[in-house]
């Protein structure tokens, strides 16, 4: 395999998960610069073992990468961190647009913010499958968690934000 | 409700991810219930509306300095096959990993850069700018290479020599080792430990922080009052760029006041167009009017404005172009207000083109390649054919594309005819091992070459309004946002004639004021363009251009003679330390012209479009001491729009300002107004009012 077309997929896949991982680091360290690192080593990475990573489909070992790299730098006083949507809402919204497309900004913004409140590791499982499209084994792989564990935490999110349990931490289940 | 025990399944079903047998059994209870049908259904939509609204949301991505440090290396020469055995990546892989290895090992000597030295050089690069403005601060890195640029802030008061990084490089990073230590010369060796806490950020605030926000707009230092006998001489460059005026009124439609840094007086005033009269004779390129009368937000104070009419050119009667479209096609720029905008506004100038003009197209994401050879203007189908074809998708890298624009303009150049290269993004260039200062540097040297500069600006959130406006000013062009249809048809159909000809190059002003009338004055707006005095006369330093038909206008506030000072204005100078003594006040012989009653003198300086000397022209101002409410009803529309922008501003002059007074004013002073343009600005004015009053 040449070294041009590597270089070229490796400049195709970091401008394609740029984005989607400091998000992703950004929702686990809850510090933008942090998150930055995190997602920079993981590109450093991926430099390193090109060759061993599947082209078409790098998300998971992208995001098993950064995860490891982001937890390592997340603050001493909790583990994990729910994102901190004080800083996702200082952004320019992508798009003032005409009143029909603000209510639907609306509903959105109001959906980020449902989902704020959720537990970590919830949050965490809906962000990875339903904005960076894993699949439920990629999400186990990337987060160490069982395919059952994540089927479960993705259950009660959804139930969650749809109102119909309450809001204490789920059990987790006993094959978890 | 409990929970059955395989509930999630249902979930997991809905979602797709259960197969086998599990699969098949759900897959017809969904049949023959409609009730669990329903579920799954409402399941399903849940997870799409969940999916719109992540991907709505917004994001940061990495910094320019830590993607060029990636671009670099992942560069070929970098990388190295790996053998089938999986030996290491050849030298880099094996500095690296030695780097990581001494980094982790090493965990809290984190390397950084030391602060910047401030260097003149930017300033230097021919743009006339003193070097007090230089844009950009090359940041060094402890072993002395250039690290990368920042753009320059001046340091906060009170924090000697701060480092102004601003959140460009970060500052403790781990993977700064391993890259420095990958690349470095002597590889392995660690960079010296970090500057002491707190003096990573600058102080003042607010800081354009591009941590959390992907646009990037200058800081603008309004520019104050100064004492005629410490200044009697004000210089500037013009500007015909209105993006500014395009972008407020983006924030104001969302309901959003815009961002003070995004608010260019100059570019508000000189977005509407006046009714000055065109020159008379047909050898100059440009005829001036001036004007003053009473300030109307401070009535000791009067108001001169500068007003620049360039000469019409008879479409019909034009000279050919040769045009260059220059297309960001990158990723980025596949929302419905960009790329698809852009189509239909380059399609409305296609449509106006003939025969005598030509026209390329460039596009540059990922790769850059001509998608249309030099064609002629006549050959509607085939150009907006490859308009069609254009989409989205790709990285960018800006510096190939404006390369091969450049290169392509200079092989269909027409001489005594247009040659303009019309750039087209959002912005983000994402030049990869491109910094930014060098992008600048190759625009400035491309413009050499007689080739003109129109940047057309599209989209928001990514919007990059501080490099877009240094691109038109470096490549003697003119910069436009648009926003809508509306605009794209201001910028291309009605004002074609000056978005496509250049009538005066490198215009510069000086005005002289005469103390014996006036004791201090402000510019309004032209922060960006201020010239040093000496630049004036120096035909090396690059100015703006004016286009066919274009109007200017510049805005003075003055203090006159005998009037008191606004508290806190001019700041006073200290007496010399080594110069003789300036002789008493009561003493000094007073110049000829005090006496002659005049308030000022402007001069101006142009060259030809494809002329290197320039020439002059004088207009002494006597003031007659109109009210303001006799003034034009452009000079008071002007004045309106200019209080609009020092309001959005929190400008610290704007004291005697209210919204109403705008309204007012402009509500007065509307004119024929073909084009709608300043019934529209009324109501944004209405809506700013609104906006500012809800905080």
């Amino acid at each position: 395999m040449a070294a041009d077309d590597t270089s070229t997929w490796l400049r195709a896949t970091v401008d394609a998960f740029e984005r989607p991982l400091v998000r992703y680091a950004l929702s686990l360290t809850g510090d933008l610069e942090r998150a930055r690192d995190a997602v920079q080593e993981t590109f450093l990475e991926l430099v390193r073992h090109a060759p061993t990573v599947d082209r078409h489909r790098p998300a998971p070992w992208l995001f098993t990468v950064c995860r490891t790299r982001a937890i390592d730098r997340a603050r001493k006083e909790s583990h994990m961190q729910t994102t901190d949507s004080a800083a996702l809402a200082a952004q320019p919204s992508p798009a003032p647009a005409p009143e029909a497309a603000a209510a639907a900004r609306e509903e959105a913004e109001q959906a980020r913010r449902l989902l704020a409140r959720l537990p970590a590791k919830e949050q965490e499982v809906v962000r990875l499958r339903f904005q960076e499209g894993l699949r439920y084994k990629e999400i186990a792989a990337v987060t160490g968690l069982t395919v059952n564990h994540v089927g479960v935490l993705l259950h009660g999110a959804l139930a969650r934000l749809r109102g119909e349990a309450d809001r204490t931490d789920a059990a987790a289940p006993a094959n978890a | 409700m409990n929970p059955e025990p395989e509930d999630w399944k249902v979930t997991a079903f809905a979602l797709g991810e259960l197969d086998g047998e599990e699969q098949a059994a759900l897959a017809r209870r969904a049949a023959a219930e409609p009730a669990f049908a329903a579920r799954v259904a409402a399941i399903r939509s849940q997870g799409d509306s969940l999916k719109a609204a992540l991907a709505a949301e917004p994001g940061p991505g990495l910094t320019d300095d830590q993607r060029a440090r990636l671009a670099a290396s992942a560069a070929p020469a970098n990388l190295r096959v790996v053998a089938p055995r999986g030996r290491l990546l050849g030298l880099f892989g094996k500095i690296a990993v030695t780097g990581v290895a001494a980094a982790l090992l090493v965990a809290v000597a984190l390397p950084t850069l030391s602060g910047p030295r401030r260097e003149p050089t930017t300033a230097a690069i021919g743009t006339g700018r003193p070097a007090a403005q230089a844009e950009f601060t090359e940041v060094y890195d402890r072993a002395g290479g250039v690290a990368g640029l920042a753009p320059t802030t001046p340091p906060a008061p009170g924090v000697a020599g701060a480092p102004l990084t601003r959140g460009y490089l970060s500052q403790n990073s781990t993977s700064q080792a391993v890259l420095r230590a990958a690349l470095a010369p002597g590889a392995g060796r660690l960079a010296p430990a970090r500057p002491p806490a707190g003096s990573g950020a600058p102080t003042e605030s607010p800081a354009p922080d591009d941590g959390h926000n992907t646009e990037g707009y200058d800081r603008i230092f309004e520019n104050p009052f100064l004492a005629v006998g410490d200044n009697p001489l004000s210089t500037f460059s013009i500007d015909v760029d209105t993006a500014s005026y395009a972008n407020v009124r983006r924030f104001l439609t969302g309901n959003m006041l815009p961002p003070p840094d995004a608010v260019r007086l100059e570019e508000l005033v000189n977005y509407f167009p006046y009714d000055y009269a065109a020159p008379t004779d047909a050898k100059t390129p440009f005829a001036v009017h001036l004007e003053v009368a009473s300030c109307p937000w401070q009535s000791k104070h009067r108001l001169i404005r500068v007003g620049m009419k360039g000469r019409e050119i008879d479409l019909a009667r034009r000279p050919p172009s040769n045009l260059v479209f220059l297309l960001d096609v990158s990723g980025s720029m596949s929302d419905p207000n960009k790329l698809p905008l852009l189509q239909s506004a380059l399609g409305l100038l296609v449509n106006q083109l003939t025969e005598n003009d030509r026209v390329s197209m460039v596009v540059y994401a990922g790769a850059s390649g001509v998608v249309l050879p030099p064609t002629a203007g006549d050959r509607k189908q085939e150009i907006l054919g490859a308009l069609e074809r254009l989409h989205a998708g790709g990285s960018t890298n800006g510096a190939s594309g404006i390369s091969l624009a450049y290169d392509t303009a200079r092989a269909g150049f027409i001489s005594g005819g247009t040659n303009r290269v019309i750039l087209a993004t959002d912005g983000d260039f994402n030049v990869g091992l491109t910094s930014r200062g060098d992008l600048l540097r190759l625009i400035e040297d491309k413009a050499k070459s007689g080739i003109f500069l129109t940047v057309l600006g599209f989209g928001m959130g990514n919007y990059k309004d501080d490099m877009l406006e240094r691109l038109a000013d470096k490549g003697n062009g003119n910069y436009a946002y648009v926003d809508s249809l509306n605009e794209a048809r201001k910028v291309m159909v009605e004002q074609m004639a000056g978005t496509l000809i250049t009538i005066a190059k490198d215009v510069k002003v000086q005005i002289e004021f005469n103390p014996a009338r006036v004791s201090a004055y402000r510019l309004l707006g032209y922060e960006n363009r201020l010239l040093a005095k000496e630049d004036f006369n120096d035909d090396r330093k690059d100015a703006g251009e004016i286009g066919a038909g274009h109007t200017v206008t510049a805005l003075y506030e003055i203090v006159p003679a005998g009037v008191a000072l606004p508290a806190g204005a001019a700041a006073s100078v200290d007496p010399l330390k080594y110069a003789p003594q300036p002789a008493a006040a009561a003493a000094p012989a007073p110049a000829p012209g005090a006496g002659s009653g005049e308030t000022c003198t402007v001069k101006l300086r142009y060259k030809q479009p494809d002329g290197d000397t320039s020439a002059l022209m004088t207009f002494p101002l006597s003031d007659a001491d109109n009210a303001f409410d006799r003034a034009t009803g452009d000079f008071r529309f002007a004045a309106a729009v200019a209080g609009y922008g020092m309001l959005l501003r929190h400008s610290e002059h704007a004291a005697g300002l209210t919204w109403d007074a705008i309204t007012e004013i402009a509500g007065s002073s509307l004119g024929a107004d073909r084009t709608g343009y300043r019934k529209e600005f009324l109501e944004l004015a209405r809506k700013a009012k609104a906006l500012a009053a809800q905080k």
